[in-house]
């Protein structure tokens, strides 16, 4: 008899994945699919009550999965994504057919990402992954238009490619120190593999960055993110792109730490390429769900600072203190993100929404942005919330984000990359007030129309979180600081 | 006395800007009472403000980001008071100016109180997370207000005041965290409290001259780019003459002052720990604002460019005073920055009139307005000699301290500006004033009415509080003097300090 009580901390996984079977097997008989939607919507929110209310310091499944503040932090992340994307989609998939599909994908993919930030062995981690994967892989041809399904081919190309480097590269993390297991595999690498230590950690680093959309292994996420339905690139930039950023830490920090001088090099090239390209290319875009993308490596890029700063942390007196903001930083401008990611998407939801219903064929340029003010004033405002904070305009969690992981970075002494970032927020900005001006100063081309009540719920959501986290950060670096010490010594 | 009156002052603006958004009709009267309670609590902490004494006051404290060292801190003393009530006036009589805006009245009105929170945050703030916060804040509403209302190019000076201004302020944001990650309180605790963190630069272990000379010179871009100082003012000119009216009053009499402020509460207390360079680099980037500033307006055709470069001359009397560091000189540049937010305000007024009465402000193709705007050319006419310094007025006075006051410690500088400037400064307002206003009237402006009484009001209002200051200098002098002395008083005079 399996003893539940001792599973408590994984109640939330668990009821995403009975549910998602539940609405697959249930789509067979039910007709209605709206019914669907708010299940899932239900089931979210209680897996969120759970995840952050489970007991954290357990692990469970011989030593694959912990449930540890910092798994928690990406479950909360995850989930809160998913949630949004799922409230937007009430309107979107409630007649269509095959809407139960789209709820249930949501919902394995969910699971798979809460997954990798859990893991604590890369059997288990490349299984999440996979899992993860897979169900978006999916998602984003959900449409089935051509441009989905062009979207959704390079994206699987693309995400097998970088999913066979990342075996690999776990393949001889394996073979030099014959566990699967984190922790373990810090405690062997210590010793002298020669190249090896050094392939690996190039495998490995190329499989996460094709997931975090580094620069150079970014190019399919413009035309993914441009393609696939406005709802599913929500997921895609804010929550899929995440997991990768979950996974490398947990690699990246405990098991490779050995190798800490040589990923830090690695980093601070990707951090300072990812960022200045994401913005400049940004800059010359006309269709805004291209923008956003760009923004998103961007902003991968000054995530991944994160990783310079715990690099550089290493020799400094006050290492850990140092590579914890560092870490913490990092993780609020995930979360921000996320926030304003999601928001941002389903707003370009909205505007494809009224464009397309006047018979035009490419909602997403900017044109159609035009006067958005006044035909849809509650998307406009919150819109323009997120740009400001994707500028990292105070008070937003965008800025709270930058403030940290910024001021970690001059903490490190990295001076350097901070005033690039900096320079490259300036940068930003201007693409960002772009879409603002055509928003805000250009005439409208059409009549105001009536805005879809789930997108304004979901928009309306984020941006209180998107403020909420700006005018009271103390209770998320608080909880980001806990979620940071969990990767380093103690 | 209230309790909390800043923060009330704050707080009242912010939520009259929400109801003002939501207004659907008579946003102006929601903006007009918005704008008043504060000018009310400013005019009562004006008078129970205490002149002698050198601490805060009306100080508020409160735990915001305890893990940052971040708090919610707000006080006033010296340097603070004149601002703030100099923003809470100019902010009532700007929206009695704009009575007539009509063209999206409710953000338009929400919009200026936006701005007055945002100013009033920066010049109450001493915490610098706070200050950052309120020092972003005011970049929006002045983004809207010159991208919707604003003239023909109005987008491109909207994004190109934006960004400009918002690089500066990222690198003074990078500055603070020079300052942030180097200083510890004696627990070991950081903070951001900016009294405590501008003090700790005089601790040459902690702060190297090296590091000192950088975070100075970052913090001194940020408030020199707002200023607008010569070399950094090419931002100003586009945004001035493609703003509102009411935008552009704004803008010079409440934004420019942020970076004096900045001038009075960061540089000037770290001037002794810094290189001495920085003080000829100052004095020098000063004198070249005032007779560059002068000879630019001297050559525009636009009567409100004139005006525009016409602040960047008068703004350099603030960083010359300043810089030239004598009680005299510092009293005269806070001054300069009270007597400033008010005169700018009636010469962009009178420029603002002029483009929606007559269509045009183009200084050649006026002539005569007086004949049909008699009230009007009576009140430009006032505010054209206060601004080229007519004794009686509270420009002479504040510019006549500060020459004076400078001529102490760089009488070289000093000279020059009076050479080059003061002859030029009143030609081009005598000039541009003749043309314009008198002389015959041009037959095309026959037809031309006089300016609308709630203009006139505002402008009047103005004038009368020009001439009082003018007259009585010492109802905020007096306050200055303090603030003055007080920046002073740790530190040596620039010849103790060894520069002259």
């Amino acid at each position: 008899m399996v003893n539940l009580v001792h599973y408590a901390p994984l109640y939330a996984e668990g009821l995403l994945t009975a549910l998602a079977v539940l609405i697959l097997f249930a789509g067979l008989f039910m007709k209605s699919k709206a019914m669907m939607g708010y299940v899932s919507l239900v089931g979210l929110a209680l897996s969120l009550f759970l995840a952050l209310t489970a007991n954290t310091g357990s692990i469970f499944f011989f030593d694959t999965i912990s449930v540890d503040p910092l798994s928690q932090f990406f479950k909360a992340t995850f989930l809160v994504v998913s949630l949004l994307v799922v409230i937007a989609s009430l309107t979107r998939y409630k007649e269509s057919a095959g809407g139960d599909e789209f709820y249930a994908l949501l919902l394995l993919a969910t699971v798979g990402m809460m997954v990798v930030s859990s893991s604590i062995d890369l059997i288990t981690l490349f299984v999440g992954f996979e899992l993860a994967s897979l169900s978006t892989y999916a998602l984003a041809a959900f449409d089935k238009s051509r441009r989905n399904l062009e979207a959704a081919m390079k994206y699987f190309i693309f995400g097998s490619a970088s999913s066979a480097l990342m075996l690999f590269g776990f393949s001889l993390l394996y073979g030099m120190t014959g566990t699967t297991r984190i922790s373990e595999i810090a405690a062997t690498l210590t010793a002298d593999f020669g190249p090896a230590s050094l392939i690996a950690l190039i495998f490995v680093i190329a499989g996460f960055a094709f997931k975090m959309a580094l620069v150079p292994f970014h190019m399919w996420a413009p035309d993914t993110y441009e393609g696939a339905p406005s709802l599913v690139s929500a997921l895609l930039a804010a929550g899929s792109k995440k997991m990768g950023f979950a996974a490398a830490f947990r690699v990246l920090f405990v098991a490779m730490v050995a190798l800490r001088v040589e990923w830090y090099l690695a980093f601070a090239i990707l951090a300072a390429v990812t960022m200045t390209l994401g913005n400049i290319v940004a800059i010359w875009q006309n269709n805004v769900r291209r923008i956003f993308a760009y923004s998103s490596v961007a902003q991968a890029g000054y995530i991944a600072i994160a990783f310079v700063v715990v690099g550089a942390a290493g020799t400094l007196p006050n290492s850990a203190y140092v590579a914890q903001t560092g870490i913490a930083g990092g993780l609020l401008l995930i979360l921000g993100h996320a926030l304003m990611k999601t928001g941002a998407f389903i707003a370009t939801a909205v505007v494809a929404y009224m464009v397309l219903r006047e018979g035009k064929t490419d909602p997403d340029d900017i044109s159609s942005y035009a006067g958005l003010s006044k035909r849809a004033p509650i998307t406009a405002f919150c819109l323009l919330i997120f740009m400001f904070a994707l500028a990292g305009i105070p008070p937003t969690a965008g800025y709270i984000g930058k403030f940290v992981l910024f001021g970690s970075a001059i903490n490190a002494g990295l001076v350097w990359l901070a005033v690039l970032a900096i320079i490259n927020s300036a940068i930003s900005l201007y693409y960002y007030l772009r879409i603002i001006m055509y928003m805000y100063l250009r005439p409208a081309t059409g009549p105001k129309i009536a805005e879809p009540k789930g997108y304004m719920a979901a928009l309306v959501l984020t941006t209180i979180g998107v403020i909420w986290i700006g005018v009271n950060p103390q209770p998320f670096i608080d909880y980001a600081m806990q979620a940071a010490a969990v990767l380093l010594p103690h | 006395m209230i309790s909390n009156a800043i923060t009330l002052m704050i707080a009242v603006p912010l939520i009259g800007a929400v109801l003002c958004f939501a207004a659907k009709s008579q946003a102006r009267i929601v903006a007009l009472v918005a704008s008043l309670v504060p000018l009310l609590i400013s005019l009562q902490m004006y008078t129970g403000f205490d002149k002698t004494s050198k601490l805060m006051q009306f100080v508020e404290s409160y735990n915001w980001v305890p893990s940052l060292g971040v708090k919610y801190t707000v006080g006033v003393d010296g340097i603070g008071m004149p601002l703030v009530l100099l923003s809470t006036i100019v902010s009532v009589l700007v929206i009695i100016y704009s009575w007539g805006e009509h063209d999206r009245a409710n953000q338009f009105f929400a919009l200026l109180l936006l701005n007055e929170v945002g100013v009033l945050g920066v010049f109450t703030s001493l915490d610098f997370f706070l200050f950052y916060i309120f020092w972003e804040l005011v970049l929006i509403p002045m983004f809207f207000l010159i991208g919707n209302w604003g003239g023909p190019r109005k987008s491109y000076a909207a994004i190109k005041f934006f960004i400009y201004t918002h690089i500066a302020s990222l690198i003074m944001l990078l500055a603070i965290f020079g300052l942030y990650f180097t200083y510890r309180m004696p627990d070991g605790s950081r903070t951001f409290d900016m009294l405590t963190l501008i003090q700790a630069t005089s601790d040459k272990v902690l702060f190297p001259p090296a590091l000192v000379n950088v975070i100075f010179a970052g913090l001194l871009f940020g408030f020199l780019v707002k200023m607008p100082a010569f070399p950094f003012h090419t931002w100003l000119p586009d945004a001035h003459v493609e703003a509102p009216t009411a935008g552009s009053v704004l803008l010079a009499a409440l934004l420019l002052k942020m970076g004096g402020y900045g001038i009075f509460r960061v540089i000037l207390p770290m001037l002794p720990n810094v290189d001495k360079v920085f003080i000829t680099i100052i004095a020098i980037i000063a004198v070249l604002s005032i007779v560059y500033g002068a000879f630019l307006a001297l050559a525009q055709k636009d009567l409100k460019k004139m005006v525009a470069y016409s602040s960047v001359s008068h703004m350099g009397f603030v960083t010359l005073g300043a810089v030239a560091f004598t009680w005299l000189s510092i009293q005269g540049a806070m001054f300069q920055q009270f007597s400033h937010g008010l005169i700018t305000c009636v010469l962009f007024m009178s420029a603002g009139t002029i483009q929606h009465t007559v269509g045009t402000r183009i200084i050649a193709d006026l002539g005569g307005l007086a004949d049909r705007m008699p009230k009007f050319a009576v009140l430009m006419l006032a505010g054209f000699m206060a601004s080229l310094g007519l004794p009686g007025m509270s420009g002479f006075v504040a510019e006549f301290t500060v020459l004076a006051g400078s001529y102490a410690t760089l009488p070289f500088y000093t000279l020059i500006v009076i050479f080059f400037s003061v002859a030029i400064t009143a030609a081009y307002h005598l000039w541009s004033m003749q043309k314009v206003m008198f002389g015959p009237i041009l037959p095309k402006y026959l037809d031309v009415h006089d300016a609308h009484p709630y203009e006139i009001a505002s402008m009047t209002a103005f004038i009368l509080l020009i001439i009082l200051f003018g007259v009585q200098p010492a109802l905020i002098t007096d306050i200055m003097g303090t603030a003055a002395y007080q920046v002073m008083e740790p530190v040596k005079t620039l010849a103790q300090m060894g520069v002259i």
